[in-house]
C-alpha cells in the first residue's frame, strides 16, 4: 500500500519532467522561422494533459494525508520480533559451532594423525 | 545571539501549504507557457522599434522560461516533501509494513526453532543408540568405583538435594546398567549405595 502511493509520486516526479521537455519543445519549434502547426498542438495538448494529470494525483495525495495523518510519532517497532529471530539465529549458530567441533572431535578420534 | 527554534508545524497548516504550492507551480507553469505562445507571436505594429521590441520580448521569454523551470523545480520539492511526510505520517501502511515484517521474522524464528528440535531429537535418538552400543560393548565396562555418567550425574543431584536426596543402589544400578543406558525418567532413589527406597525410609 505505502508502496503503491511512493510509486505514484516517483510516476509523478517523471511527469513533471516530461513537462518541462515538452515545453522546451514548444519554445524550440517556436524559433524556428516556419511553424510545424500540428507538431505544436501535440506537444501543448501533452503539456496540459501531463499537468492536469500531476495536478490530480498531486492533490489526492494530500487529501488522503489529510484523512490519515495525525500528527503524532508513530510508535511502532519490529523489535521484539527482530531480537526473537536474532536470538533463534544465535542458537542456530551456537548449534552449528557445537555440532562442528564434534565432527572435529570425532575425526581425530577415528585418525589420531590429523 | 538566542536560540531560534522553529516550532512545528500543525498538520494542517502543513497540508494546506502543501496545497497552495502545488496551485501556485501549476499556475506558474501554465500561466508562463501561455505568455511564451502570445509573446512569440509578431505583431506588426509595435510601440518601440522592432529591434527594441525584439530584445524585450526576448528578454521576457527568457524570464517566463526561467519560471516554468523554477516551477519544476519546486513541484519536484513539493514532491519530495510530500514522499517524506507519507512516510512518516501514513499510518495504515506504517502498521502493515510492521504487521508483515513481524510476521516474517516470527516464521523465520519458529522454522529456525523448529528445525533445531528435529535436529535435537534425531540426535537424542543417535546418541540412545550410541549408548545403548557403547554400554553393552567391552569398553562400557566398568568395576564398582567407575560409575555411568548419568549414575554419577544422578549422584551428584542427590548429594546436592537438601533432604539427602532419594537413595539409589549401585547394586541396582549396575544390574540396570548392564541392561543399557540408565533413563533419565527413572527416578534417582533406586541408584545410591545399593540401597533402595527402603534406606531412605529408615534414615531419620
Amino acid at each position: 500500500m505505502a508502496n503503491d502511493r511512493l510509486r505514484a509520486l516517483e510516476e509523478v516526479e517523471n511527469q513533471i519532467a516530461t513537462i518541462l521537455q515538452y515545453a522546451g519543445n514548444v519554445v524550440l519549434e517556436l524559433s524556428k522561422d516556419k511553424h510545424n502547426a500540428s507538431f505544436l498542438d501535440r506537444q501543448l495538448s501533452q503539456v496540459t494533459g501531463s499537468v492536469n494529470r500531476v495536478a490530480t494525483e498531486l492533490s489526492s495525495q494530500i487529501r488522503y494525508l489529510t484523512q490519515v495523518a495525525t500528527g503524532q510519532p508513530h510508535e511502532g517497532s519490529t523489535y521484539s520480533a527482530r531480537k526473537d529471530c536474532q536470538m533463534a539465529l544465535n542458537r542456530a549458530e551456537y548449534t552449528r559451532v557445537k555440532l562442528g567441533e564434534l565432527g572435529r572431535t570425532c575425526e581425530v578420534m577415528l585418525d589420531p594423525q590429523l | 545571539m538566542a536560540n531560534q527554534r522553529a516550532l512545528p508545524q500543525s498538520k494542517e497548516s502543513l497540508l494546506q501549504n502543501y496545497n497552495k504550492r502545488l496551485k501556485d507551480d501549476i499556475r506558474s507553469i501554465l500561466d508562463n507557457l501561455t505568455e511564451i505562445i502570445k509573446t512569440a507571436k509578431v505583431e506588426d505594429e509595435t510601440q518601440v522599434s522592432r529591434a527594441t521590441q525584439a530584445e524585450q520580448d526576448h528578454y521576457e521569454m527568457h524570464v517566463r522560461a526561467a519560471n516554468i523551470v523554477r516551477a519544476g523545480e519546486s513541484l519536484m520539492k513539493l514532491v519530495s516533501d510530500l514522499k517524506q511526510f507519507l512516510i512518516l505520517n501514513d499510518f495504515p501502511s506504517v502498521n502493515e509494513a510492521i504487521s508483515l515484517q513481524n510476521q516474517q521474522l516470527r516464521s523465520l524464528q519458529e522454522e529456525c526453532d523448529k528445525k533445531l528440535t528435529s535436529l535435537r531429537d534425531e540426535i537424542a535418538i543417535d546418541l540412545y543408540e550410541l549408548e545403548e552400543e557403547y554400554y553393552s560393548s567391552s569398553y562400557g565396562q566398568w568395576d564398582s568405583t567407575d560409575l555411568p555418567l548419568c549414575e554419577a550425574y544422578w549422584r551428584w543431584d542427590s548429594w546436592a538435594s537438601p533432604d539427602g536426596g532419594a537413595t539409589s543402589g549401585s547394586a541396582q544400578g549396575v544390574e540396570e546398567d548392564t541392561d543399557g543406558p540408565a533413563s533419565q525418567d527413572t527416578t534417582p532413589k533406586h541408584y545410591l549405595n545399593g540401597h533402595g527406597t527402603t534406606a531412605a525410609a529408615d534414615k531419620p
